[in-house]
């Protein structure tokens, strides 16, 4: 009975497993079939495996750039994950241990996640065309920060909680400003927060679509927006080899920071969501 | 700890508050501004305002309350689904994570993908002639649905959607099905409570916090849909699967109605305000009881 009930969690795991990443798989399967292949044989396996459509991804062409496109998703990513923690970290160290902002600012930073962004788009898209950020990658940044800004101050508020006051406090005595006990006694100690706050913020940047598809047009377009462009490469019908591979391209980074931080994702999503 | 001066905490908030006046506070001034003004792409600078017209011809537009009304149920829909299958993936499938927490990594590996990739990934899947479900179903049934069709495109989004973020509801679950204290279930099976009963009266009691939390962020998100189905299916047959954010990127984008997008927006941030209020009242009574 216990086998048995063993092997049916195994079995539910499986089918839950492949069903949710069955576009992944899907898709990386057929990336790496030839053209003629995928059009007799769309099922899951591969005849005669070929790098081929990778090769094609790769080319660089007047139209399309794939590595354009994947520098600036770096590019506006980092952007998007350092900035918070630069702006959250000090005001996280003001709501922990002072209180200050704990009832009001703390609970707005927070509820802005909620928030659909695409109600800010319109006038976002207009200020930038005023201040010639449009189309840039700094731009495109910024507005990631903005995205990734209140659970990065969700999660080092709390990171912040959990030093013994003890350690600042000490150091105050010793007559230690205000900046040099936030960077070098609390910031030190909060670095496992401080990666994770990076990492899940690139992640979240990294696979955002809507700002990328308004605030760009050529210069910055991000890898997300760029992909799309695959689909419509050529004058005839999507060459799905060509489109897949750019796909798992475009996914990548993200899947693979994911699989190897996942502890610490899964742990600043629930703590996010759970004390946010 | 009190604060050396009193200008430090300030000073220590003002990087981030600035910031968000800046990039969130001045683009809802100007929302505001347009959504009671007569806005053209040539009067941008100059808005001549003009009452409340924008808001009425909002609100007797149909295709906004169909797009109102698709985002609320796709948000309801895919929310219960992805808790319900959360919820019983993470009990029924706990003690496998319990050893091999690596496998937490497989079933969190949807959620890295970005949401339009995850539409764009639909196209290939779902296509009639090169995508593997189809041919999948005309090998075992003899027949394939259309997926995007009219009939189907609705649940097809749905399961889509589902399928993406069912671990986040999973995650939560897991965590707080985890945490459930020992004695807790110790004290129950001495009184010898079956799996069963002790799961409906000790341990989904205990998670009914954390399921709730988990049905209200998915519900959010759900709500606001963008990427995938702006990617796999634009805005639908007959402008069925317009959510409220394609809505409003259409008008401003494809349409160039200005105050119809911003007025949109101006209602959309009232509703969700309001539903953020009523929500924040709940859990602190939650709290405080």
């Amino acid at each position: 009975m216990k086998g048995f009930v063993t092997a049916l969690r195994w079995i539910v795991f499986l089918v839950a497993a492949v069903a949710m990443n069955f576009p992944v798989i899907s898709t990386l399967v057929t990336s790496l079939k030839t053209n003629a292949e995928i059009s007799s044989n769309p099922g899951l396996w591969v005849q005669k495996p070929t790098l081929e459509n990778y090769a094609r991804v790769l080319e660089v062409t007047e139209r399309l750039d794939i590595f354009s496109y994947l520098f600036n998703s770096a590019v506006a990513s980092l952007i998007g994950a350092i900035l918070p923690i630069i702006l959250a970290f000090p005001a996280a160290y003001a709501v922990a241990r002072r209180g200050y902002g704990r009832n009001i600012l703390l609970p707005v930073v927070v509820n802005l996640r909620a928030m659909p962004l695409v109600i800010f788009a319109i006038p976002i898209y207009m200020m930038y065309q005023w201040v010639g950020l449009l189309d840039t990658r700094l731009g495109l940044g910024l507005i990631l920060a903005v995205v990734n800004l209140p659970l990065a101050l969700v999660i080092l508020v709390n990171a912040i909680n959990d030093i013994p006051i003890e350690l600042d406090e000490a150091a105050r005595i010793d007559g230690a400003k205000i900046g040099s006990i936030i960077m070098r006694i609390v910031a030190p100690v909060c670095r496992p927060a401080l990666a994770t706050t990076f990492i899940f913020g690139f992640i979240t940047a990294w696979n955002e679509f809507l700002f990328g598809l308004m605030l760009t047009t050529r210069e910055a377009t991000p890898v997300t927006v760029g992909a799309s462009f695959f689909f419509s490469a050529s004058g005839g019908g999507v060459q799905w080899g060509v489109a897949a591979a750019v796909m798992i391209v475009a996914a990548l980074p993200p899947v693979l920071l994911g699989l190897i931080m996942y502890r610490q994702i899964s742990g600043s999503m629930t703590a996010g969501a759970v004390k946010g | 700890m009190l604060a050396a001066n009193k200008y430090e905490n300030p000073i220590l908030l003002a990087p981030m508050v600035l910031f968000l006046l800046a990039f969130l506070g001045f683009p809802a001034v100007v929302d505001i501004i347009y959504s009671f003004s007569e806005i053209t792409f040539e009067t941008l600078r100059a808005p001549k305002l003009s009452g409340i017209g924008n808001y009425q011809k909002v609100l007797a537009d149909p295709e906004f309350w169909q797009a109102a009304g698709f985002s609320l149920k796709f948000g309801l829909v895919t929310a219960a689904l992805e808790c319900l299958l959360g919820l019983f993936l993470a009990v029924f499938l706990s003690p496998l994570f319990e050893k091999r927490t690596w496998l937490l990594a497989v079933i969190m590996m949807p959620m890295m993908v970005a949401p339009a990739m995850v539409g764009l990934m639909y196209r290939l899947v779902l296509h009639e002639f090169v995508g593997p479900l189809p041919y999948y179903f005309y090998i075992w049934f003899g027949d394939s649905p259309s997926f995007l069709g009219s009939d189907n495109i609705f649940t097809t989004l749905v399961i889509i959607e589902t399928l993406q973020w069912t671990p986040f509801a999973f995650l939560l679950c897991y965590v707080a099905y985890r945490g459930i204290p020992a004695e807790l279930r110790e004290a129950a099976s001495v009184d010898g409570a079956k799996a069963l009963r002790m799961l409906w009266y000790i341990e989904l009691p205990l998670m009914l916090p954390t399921i709730a939390i988990a049905f209200f962020i998915r519900f959010i998100d759900g709500f606001r849909v963008f990427d995938n189905i702006f990617v796999l299916a634009g805005s639908g047959p007959g402008g069925s699967t317009t959510s409220m954010s394609i809505f409003i990127y259409l008008a401003f984008f494809k349409l160039g109605k200005i105050g119809t997008a911003v007025a949109a927006s101006m209602l959309l941030f009232v509703a969700v305000l309001c539903l953020l209020v009523v929500v924040s009242r709940l859990s602190q009574r939650r709290a405080s009881a």
